[in-house]
This record gives structure tokens, C-alpha cells and sequence, in this order.
């Protein structure tokens, strides 16, 4: 490995001595609003050379001294061309306008698709808004997270469930980023809708594999969202009235061309779901995004951008129940050089729970906070090499819990769980760099390290640990802590360091075909405890230390990919295989809920998960849209310590939660005209694992269930069609008011799909059933958006 | 049991139940042994009854009862109780005499195995009052708090009942109360004023607890949906120290329990 970073390098030095050479910079935005645009493409055609504006719209790109055509080009936009005379290095930002319906046809060169083609990024999946926006989904509420879920290599557990899962992976090791600010639990409503108000994003990216050394700290995925930079031409205001929610966003200049706001809310309905009751009720959620964009001067931006956003629960006086996550953040975006671009963040996230429960008597609430300090700097060093490096740390302080009475008759005494703090940073580099014109890679290393720092009573255990096997019982039990130890906090408890190498390889083969690899190391130093299917919003995140290992992921992928027709359809095949160390299992009945010594009920375990995944898009025309198919296999396992023991479930390996042997997806969306256009999706997927009962017994009046190995069964087969159609009625010749009509029909053919398959008791006739729980039949919506 | 509350909560008015048929395949009978021996506080004897059954199929109506066991206690005082079998399965002593203090050895001879279990009685609070509201869910259910006072600076745990038409069991320990007043919690729509019900405490083991924790976990309608927990086999304390893979289900405990008698008002 050395050897081959070091051979990278000596070439970066013998690529210095090039020719003449100036360098062409500056920002790429919308003509409409003043937004920045990532991910355009930025070339060359006769050079032969070509780049990609960054995060923030930021190109940099190298040329020889001389007469060159430049080309601009971005999916949905008109491409823009331009004759540039290199004389010395030239500063030039670009607007693009977006793209009408005639104008669609667009000569594209072959170059563009080559640049796509040719580079070594894989694995990511890209949807644009307007794409997210047009699906169709339950109650007509757009949802990001939802979306995701109609491409390959992303699936959740199930209708209700929170969260979604990545290649196989849990759904708390997706690094969730909004505004590169660190989202702890992305759903309202227990999983029901994504906390994402969707007229607020701008753009976002789904790195699955082949993760990039800039991201860290979660080992499955990165979903990379950034929020509108806000309006900077004129003020302009935008909404929804939904069955579930409303929103309602704002944006427009502060002093034009330089600086703008944009402020968005969106509420749900109070008593949306508890109608049917006529006390006191209710359960609603809202969140609020703003943004303030400033561009100093042709080198400076200052960002700064918050979300918040809450669910409250209230049933009579008996339940209170309030959570969400805040988010503030300060970026400034300097252009160091004429080739270096840089982004200081500093950024505070938290997420808070808060529970009373009358009928236990206490008042509850647990939470995390951190504050994260990030450099990163985008180098662009000649036309074969740009360089991405940087520091990020973190600071977290942990909240497991504080309970106290709610009224003076509750006997609950006063009690804080210990609370926990830590330091994870990193420092990465990478290189983008393409050896000719056929091959390129990206590759570099991270560098993450974590203290655990002291605390009040950190429980200490005899030399078999926090977790005893009893062989009498042939159960395991929590183990008597022999002492406790304190620490002070700023005393380091245990620190972890671990190196993370990232590797994507791109070959072309054909100017529309290539084939490409990925390996990359991860390392998660926080682990949700959990032992349900999918996470609900009470449960707490634990750091790594003493008695808890970090999460170590290994994935190797490798794809084929190919478009036809100019860019019209757009093929990709992959395959992936991944393994996941000290992944925590929880010995059977451990209680997790306020639970201050969590070591005493898990014992770590492995995972692992492989596949292959196929995306057919259709990228031009009336008609667009996807086939999307995944065949995967995602399982854990929790062998014994040593060989008397059984560990969990018999240290066999077995099927996780969120396992779905065939995932198929296919959605379309068709232009009928400038008023109407249409839109279907289907699904198709094998039930998820569950656990039968093979027998069954009576003690102290309750029927129990004797069950079999873990997740042996499978629920029935899932599939679902979803219907949508948007009407855009024709805009007054002199307003600016806009607006549509978005008409949806979820689950069109009211397929009953199985949430879950319980096995009871009948109150009534006193004889054992199965009882199949299923959500949504078919449900129609309609919302109602508007614009001015 | 929070997530269970919320989770229907959210979801009660779009989501539907149906009974469906599933094939279940079945694995081998295994001993069921109930050993519950309850002791009232202001008894010095009481009769016991211990139940033994074998599993049975999930959808089979009935589960039958072990023919052909022996059941007997040795204390470690050497005191010996010999359990008679006055129905199938059901095994019965009269007058079994309250021993705080001392270690009671269960064993039972079935089939030509021996199983065993080692308990010792558990001492249990008074119930002192109750208070009642109406509200809930659904606005109109009886909700009980049963109070009674913690014994100080140590652990304690309970199983309570409450007892109408129907019975429900919870389960507490002190974690967060320990050494204070405080209550148990039950619900009942179907109560109606004047109704007499009755509220039970029964003093357990950190063991029993943590193994009803379990099973409650596993029965009635809380192991299913996104939000269930995975669910497993579950052993009690009782041994098969002839054959140890042939482990029984079903719990020894020794218990001393209190009642309050309350008209719903």
C-alpha cells in the first residue's frame, strides 16, 4: 500500500514541470436564483480534459496558454459554450439557465458522457428534487428518505419503520448530513415521514460504497443533503397544502446578486391522528430551516444555516412526549489560491427526548450534543491530480437519561444517568488523479481517532466482564460490579485510533463504458442501542470505551457502467460484499431503557452483507424514470466467548431485520403536456425475516410462544403500485403566482402487505391466532403547492 | 410497552388486523413446570399447588398436562414435602408451612429425568389505598394506582395483579423508587362502578423478574411490527440434571404476597 501512495506522489512532482499552463476559476449558479450548482461539468472537448464543480459550485481547472473552447454542461440545464484566450489565470463564474422542453435536445458531445463514465466515483446515487418531488408516496407528503428507497442498494424494515438501510446495513450507520451538520434520527413520526422539508434542499447525495476519505464516522453510508442557499436575484415565496402537513418557504436577496436569506417551516396537523377521540390529544410535528447566505467578495462566502425540528405527543395528562434535533451552523467558504478552495465550518447538532408519563410518575429526557470543528481544502493541483484534505473533530456529550418526579405523589426519586463525553477527530487526504486517459483513481487514507474521556461511576467488573454466562440456567445475566471508578472528564478513559484507506479505481473501455472498484475501511466509534427491528426516537446512542469496541467495516465493490443514446439511458451494474466487526448483539430480555450499565446486556458480534444491484434509468424525453433491482443478503451472527457458551441464537449466523433476498423497483414519469404529467412506481419485495412460534405453553395464566432459531421464517412477499399525477395550470400572462396540483393514489390495488405476523391469544375465544398487521390500503391524496 | 402505546397510537386509524392461517412447523415437547408457592403475609401456612404440562402445538386448543411426574421439597434444614397428584399434571400440598430464610429444593421425576430448583421465600409490602381516575386512551377507562411503600436500601421487585373478569400482571422493581411510597399502575375499560376488584403484590427475585420481563415481552400482541424486540427461547431456574438439553420451561418461586380489596367508585 505505501509503495503505491508513494509512486502517486512522486508523479504529482514530475507533473509539476509541466508547460505554460493558467488556471481557470470560479462558481457555477442557476440563472434563475443565484444558486450554487454541484456537480456540473466544467470542459474542454479539444483539450481533452474536463473537472466537476465541488459542494459549493466551485471549479478550478488547469489549461495551457492559448485559444480553447469551453463548455458548461449540467443535467437539466442548457449548455453553455464559451471561447477563453489563456493569457493569464482567469476568474469566471457561470449561470446556467435551466433547460426548457424544446431546448431539451441539446447536441451533447460525447466528451460529457465520457467525463461521467471515466471518473472513479461509484456507488453514489444522485436524485434531483424535482425528481423526489413528482413520486408518488402516502398521503402525497414528498419525503427524501422514501425516494431513496426506489433505488438499488436501499431498503428499510418495513412500512412503518424509521430509518432506512444501505447494502445491508443498519440504519443508525447512515452519516446523515444536512448542511454537513450531523442529523441524529431523520424521522418524524416514528419513521411515517423523514425530517427533511423537501423545498428546502437543494441538492443531495447517497454515497453507498466506495465512500470518500473526507466522510467518517458511520460505516454504512453517507446521505449528503445541502439546503438552498437562498434566492439572491428576488424574493420569491413558495408552499404546500397538504392531507398531513403545510409549508410555507421564503428566500429572496438581501442586497442583490450579494447576499439572501431563505426561511421555511412546515407543521403537520394537531390531532391528525386521534380524531377519532374527543379528549385532549394530540400528536403533530414541525421543523423550521433557515439560511443566510453572504458572498463577501469574488473569495468569500459566509454561510450560516439551522434547522429544528420537533414531534410532540400529548394523550390527556397521562403521556407527554416531545424530540427532535437542532442544528446550527457557521461556514466560510475562502478561495486560498486561484486553485485552492477551502471550507471552515463550525457546527452544533443535537437531538433531545423528553417523556412524561403520569402513569409511571416521572418526567424523562436523554439527548446527545456536539460541537464539530471542520477544515476542508479542495486543491486542484494540475489537470491530472486534485487533492482533498482536511481536520474534523468533534466534541459529543451524551445524555442517557434524567428522571425525576413529575407531581410530589410519585415515589420516583430524582436520578441523572451518568453522563458521557468524548473527542473523535480525523485528518484525510485524497487524491483524485487520473493516470491517462483511460484510467483514474481515487485514493486516500483517513486518520480517526476517539478519546473516551472519565466519567462519575464507571461501573468496574471481575475478570469475565460486565456479561456472565450462567451454565445452570444456560442463560446469560448481568455481572455484579465489583467497584466503581471516577475519572474526571477531562482525563482520557481510553482512546482508540484507527487508519481508514479508501480506494475507487475507474478504467475506461469504450468512450460510453467503463468499469470501476472500490475498498473502503470505515470506523464507527458510536453504536444506537437498540435491540428493536428498526430504532424509535428513545433510543440512546453509546460512545465506544472501557467495554464497548468501535464498529469496523471493510467493503469491496466493483461495477460496469454504460450509457446508450447520448446520455438518454444510462446502465449500472454492481456488486458489493462487506464485513462488519463488534457489531452489538443484547443477550435475550435485556432492558435498554434507562438502562445506566448497557455493557451488562451486550456482547459484540459481526455482520456481514453482500450483493449485486442493477439501475436502468431513462434520463431524456417525455418519459424518464428507473428499473431498479437488488439481490442481497445481509446477516449477523453472536458466537460465545469462549466454547461452553451458546452466544446468541446459537452462534449461528442469521438474517438481519432488514434482509431482503429480491428488492425491485420500477418508476416512470411521463410528460403529457405543460399541464399535466404522470407518474407510477411499483415494488416488489421478498417479506422480511420474522420468527415463528414452533410451540406453545401456559404459566400464570399467559400463553407463551416457544420460538425457533432467530428471523428463520419470512413474511409474505410486499409489493405495492403508487400513482401520481401533477396539474400545472397555465400561468397568467402578467402574475407571478404559480401553482399545481399534485393528485396521488398509494397502494392503488389495496394490497393488504403483512407490517408483521404476531402470534396471541384471543381475549375472547381463548384460542391462539396469527394475526397479520398490515398498514395503508389504498390511500388517495392531494396537495396543493404553490409559488410567487 | 411505550413503544407499543405509541406505535398505535400513530398508526390505530390506518392500520388493520386479520386473522391469518400460517403453517407452523413444530418442534418436540418439552416439560412445562409452574412452581409458583404463594404464602399470605398473615399466614403462617398455606396449601401449594404446582403445575406440570408439556408444550403443545401453537394452534392446538389445549395444552396437556405431564402424567407420571413426582414432585417433593427438601428445605436445607432437612424438612420434606411430598406433593400428591390430585388431578393430571396438577400436584398439591396442604398446609405447606411459611420457612423465611431457609433454601427450598423443588424436584420433580418425569419421564426418568430429575429436574431441580433452589429458592428461597421473598417478603412483600403491605398495599395501602388506591386511587382512581378516569382517562386513557380512549377517555373513559378506569385507571388504579395502587400505593404501598418501598422497603429502603435494598432491591426489591414485585408482581402485581390485578384481578376483575379479567387478569393483568406488571411487574416492578425499585430502581427509581427505592425506599419511597409509590404505586403500581392498571387500566381496565371495562370496569364499572361498584365493581369489586382486587390488587395482589407478590415479592419475586431480581431472576423472576428479569424472566417474566421476557415472556411478557413474548406474549399478547407486543412481538410484532417494526419496533418488536427479537424473540427467543426462554429458561427459567428449574434443571434437568439427568439430561441438561432437555431443559424444562416454567419457574420455581417462593413468594409472600398481600391483597387489597377495592369497590370501584
Amino acid at each position: 500500500m505505501k509503495k503505491i501512495f508513494a509512486i502517486c506522489f512522486l508523479s504529482v512532482v514530475f507533473q509539476l514541470r509541466a508547460q505554460e499552463t493558467f488556471v481557470v476559476n470560479g462558481v457555477i449558479k442557476d440563472a434563475d436564483n443565484n444558486e450554487t450548482l454541484a456537480g456540473v461539468n466544467i470542459l474542454f472537448p479539444e483539450l481533452q480534459r474536463g473537472t466537476v464543480s465541488n459542494d459549493y459550485g466551485f471549479y478550478s481547472i488547469k489549461i495551457p496558454k492559448g485559444e480553447h473552447v469551453m463548455e458548461i454542461s449540467f443535467l437539466g440545464y442548457q449548455t453553455s459554450r464559451v471561447k477563453i484566450d489563456a493569457k493569464e489565470n482567469i476568474n469566471m463564474d457561470f449561470s446556467l439557465s435551466t433547460a426548457t422542453q424544446d431546448l431539451e435536445e441539446v447536441v451533447i458531445t460525447e466528451d460529457i458522457e465520457r467525463l461521467n463514465i471515466s471518473r472513479p466515483e461509484m456507488s453514489v446515487n444522485k436524485l434531483e428534487i424535482t425528481t423526489i418531488q413528482k413520486l408518488p408516496v402516502v398521503f402525497g407528503e414528498v419525503d427524501i428518505i422514501k425516494s431513496l428507497l426506489l433505488l438499488p442498494g436501499v431498503s428499510n424494515a418495513g412500512e412503518a419503520s424509521s430509518g432506512f438501510n444501505v447494502r445491508g446495513g443498519a440504519a443508525d450507520q447512515n452519516l446523515i448530513l444536512l448542511d454537513e451538520a450531523t442529523i441524529y434520527n431523520a424521522s418524524h413520526l416514528f419513521g411515517l415521514f423523514s425530517v427533511f422539508n423537501p423545498d428546502a434542499i437543494k441538492n443531495l447525495k447517497l454515497y453507498k460504497g466506495g465512500i470518500p476519505a473526507n466522510y467518517g464516522g458511520r460505516v454504512s453510508s453517507v446521505l449528503d443533503i445541502y439546503q438552498k442557499d437562498g434566492n439572491s436575484r428576488k424574493f420569491e415565496a413558495n408552499g404546500g397544502i397538504g392531507l398531513i402537513s403545510s409549508r410555507l418557504l421564503a428566500q429572496g436577496p438581501i442586497q442583490k446578486e450579494k447576499s439572501s436569506f431563505l426561511v421555511g417551516g412546515r407543521s403537520s396537523y394537531a390531532h391528525l391522528f386521534l380524531k377519532l377521540t374527543d379528549n385532549e390529544n394530540v400528536a403533530y410535528f414541525y421543523d423550521l430551516n433557515t439560511k443566510l447566505t453572504f458572498r463577501l467578495d469574488a473569495k468569500n462566502t459566509i454561510l450560516f444555516s439551522g434547522y429544528f425540528g420537533r414531534d410532540v405527543f400529548k394523550l390527556s395528562e397521562s403521556f407527554n412526549n416531545t424530540y427532535g434535533n437542532s442544528v446550527f451552523n457557521l461556514r466560510w467558504n475562502h478561495i486560498l489560491k486561484e486553485n485552492i478552495f477551502s471550507n471552515l465550518s463550525l457546527i452544533y447538532s443535537d437531538y433531545y427526548y423528553g417523556l412524561t408519563l403520569d402513569f409511571v410518575g416521572f418526567n424523562w429526557n436523554s439527548g446527545i450534543k456536539n460541537l464539530n470543528f471542520k477544515y476542508d481544502l479542495d486543491h486542484y493541483v494540475n489537470k491530472d491530480i486534485s487533492l482533498n484534505y482536511g481536520l474534523q473533530s468533534t466534541w459529543y456529550e451524551f445524555n442517557p437519561g434524567e428522571i425525576e418526579p413529575n407531581s410530589p405523589a410519585s415515589g420516583i426519586i430524582a436520578s441523572e444517568l451518568t453522563k458521557k463525553y468524548a473527542f473523535e477527530s480525523a485528518a484525510y487526504i485524497s487524491l483524485e488523479h487520473s493516470f491517462s486517459d483511460k484510467f483514474s483513481a481515487e485514493y486516500g487514507l483517513r486518520y480517526s481517532s476517539f478519546l473516551r474521556f472519565g466519567q462519575e461511576e464507571l461501573n468496574l467488573y471481575p475478570a469475565e466482564g460486565p456479561v456472565t454466562y450462567n451454565s445452570r440456567f444456560g442463560i446469560y445475566e448481568k455481572t455484579e460490579p465489583t467497584g466503581t471508578k471516577n475519572l474526571s472528564k477531562n482525563k482520557i478513559e481510553r482512546s482508540f485510533g484507527n487508519l481508514e484507506p479508501r480506494i475507487a479505481l475507474a478504467y475506461v473501455l469504450a468512450d460510453n463504458q467503463s468499469v470501476k472498484m472500490s475498498y473502503n475501511r470505515m470506523t464507527q466509534y458510536l453504536h444506537l442501542i437498540t435491540n428493536t427491528s428498526s430504532p424509535t426516537p428513545l433510543d440512546v446512542w453509546a460512545p465506544s470505551g472501557r467495554y464497548i469496541d468501535p464498529q469496523s467495516l471493510d467493503q469491496v465493490a466493483a461495477g460496469y457502467y454504460r450509457t446508450f443514446s447520448g446520455e438518454k439511458y444510462s446502465l449500472e451494474i454492481e456488486g458489493f460484499y462487506k464485513t462488519l466487526e463488534n457489531r452489538l448483539d443484547y443477550i435475550d430480555g435485556a432492558n435498554l431503557i434507562a438502562n445506566d450499565a448497557i455493557e451488562q446486556v451486550i456482547l459484540p458480534g459481526e455482520a456481514r452483507a453482500y450483493g449485486a444491484e442493477l439501475l436502468l434509468k431513462k434520463n431524456k424525453g417525455d418519459f424518464t424514470g428507473w428499473f431498479a433491482y437488488t439481490l442481497s443478503r445481509s446477516e449477523q451472527r453472536t458466537p460465545g466467548r469462549t466454547s461452553e457458551e451458546p452466544g446468541i441464537n446459537n452462534s449461528q449466523w442469521y438474517a438481519t431485520a432488514y434482509d431482503k433476498t429480491h428488492d425491485l423497483s420500477v418508476t416512470g414519469s411521463y410528460q403529457l403536456s405543460q399541464k399535466w404529467d404522470f407518474n407510477a412506481s411499483f415494488i416488489y419485495q421478498t417479506g422480511l425475516p420474522t420468527t415463528y412460534p414452533t410451540a406453545q405453553y401456559k404459566f400464570e395464566e399467559l400463553t407463551i410462544p416457544v420460538y425457533s432459531a432467530r428471523n428463520s421464517n419470512r413474511l409474505p412477499d410486499y409489493h405495492r403500485l403508487d400513482l401520481s399525477a401533477t396539474y400545472t395550470p397555465q400561468k397568467e400572462r402578467r402574475s407571478t403566482y404559480s401553482s399545481s396540483w399534485n393528485f396521488g393514489i398509494y397502494n392503488v390495488y389495496a394490497r393488504k402487505n403483512a407490517v408483521s405476523i404476531s402470534f396471541r391469544e384471543n381475549q375472547d375465544t381463548r384460542r391462539n391466532e396469527a394475526i397479520r398487521l398490515s398498514l395503508f390500503g389504498i390511500v388517495p391524496s392531494v396537495t396543493y403547492n404553490f409559488k410567487f | 410497552m411505550k413503544k407499543i402505546i405509541l406505535l398505535f397510537l400513530v398508526l390505530s386509524l390506518y392500520s388493520c388486523e386479520d386473522v391469518v392461517d400460517v403453517d407452523l412447523k413444530e418442534s418436540a415437547p418439552r416439560l412445562v413446570i409452574e412452581a409458583s408457592l404463594l404464602w399470605n403475609a398473615d399466614r403462617k401456612q398455606n396449601a401449594q399447588v404446582i403445575k406440570l404440562t408439556t408444550t403443545a402445538p401453537f394452534f392446538q386448543d389445549e395444552v396437556p398436562p405431564a402424567i407420571g411426574a413426582s414432585v417433593w421439597i427438601i428445605t436445607e434444614t432437612g424438612r420434606e414435602f411430598i406433593f400428591e397428584e390430585v388431578e393430571d399434571g396438577i400436584f398439591r400440598y396442604e398446609n405447606f408451612p411459611l420457612l423465611p430464610n431457609v433454601e427450598h429444593q423443588l424436584l420433580i421425576t418425569y419421564n426418568n429425568e430429575l429436574y431441580t430448583a433452589t429458592e428461597k421465600l421473598v417478603p412483600v409490602p403491605q398495599l395501602d389505598f388506591v386511587e382512581q381516575e378516569i382517562g386513557g386512551f380512549s377517555g373513559d377507562e378506569y385507571e388504579f394506582k395502587v400505593y404501598y411503600r418501598d422497603p429502603a436500601d435494598m432491591r426489591n421487585y414485585y408482581l402485581f395483579r390485578y384481578i376483575n373478569e379479567r387478569v393483568s400482571l406488571q411487574i416492578y422493581d425499585d430502581e427509581f423508587t427505592d425506599g419511597n411510597r409509590t404505586f403500581a399502575f392498571f387500566n381496565d375499560e371495562d370496569a364499572r362502578s361498584g365493581d369489586i376488584v382486587m390488587f395482589e403484590i407478590q415479592g419475586i427475585t431480581r431472576g423472576f423478574y428479569d424472566y417474566m420481563f421476557i415472556l411478557r415481552s413474548q406474549s399478547g400482541s407486543s412481538n410484532g411490527g417494526p419496533f418488536r424486540t427479537q424473540p427467543s427461547i426462554v429458561r427459567g431456574n428449574i434443571v434437568n440434571t439427568t439430561n441438561p438439553e432437555n431443559f424444562p420451561f416454567g419457574y420455581f418461586r417462593m413468594s409472600t404476597i398481600n391483597h387489597l380489596v377495592y369497590e370501584v367508585e
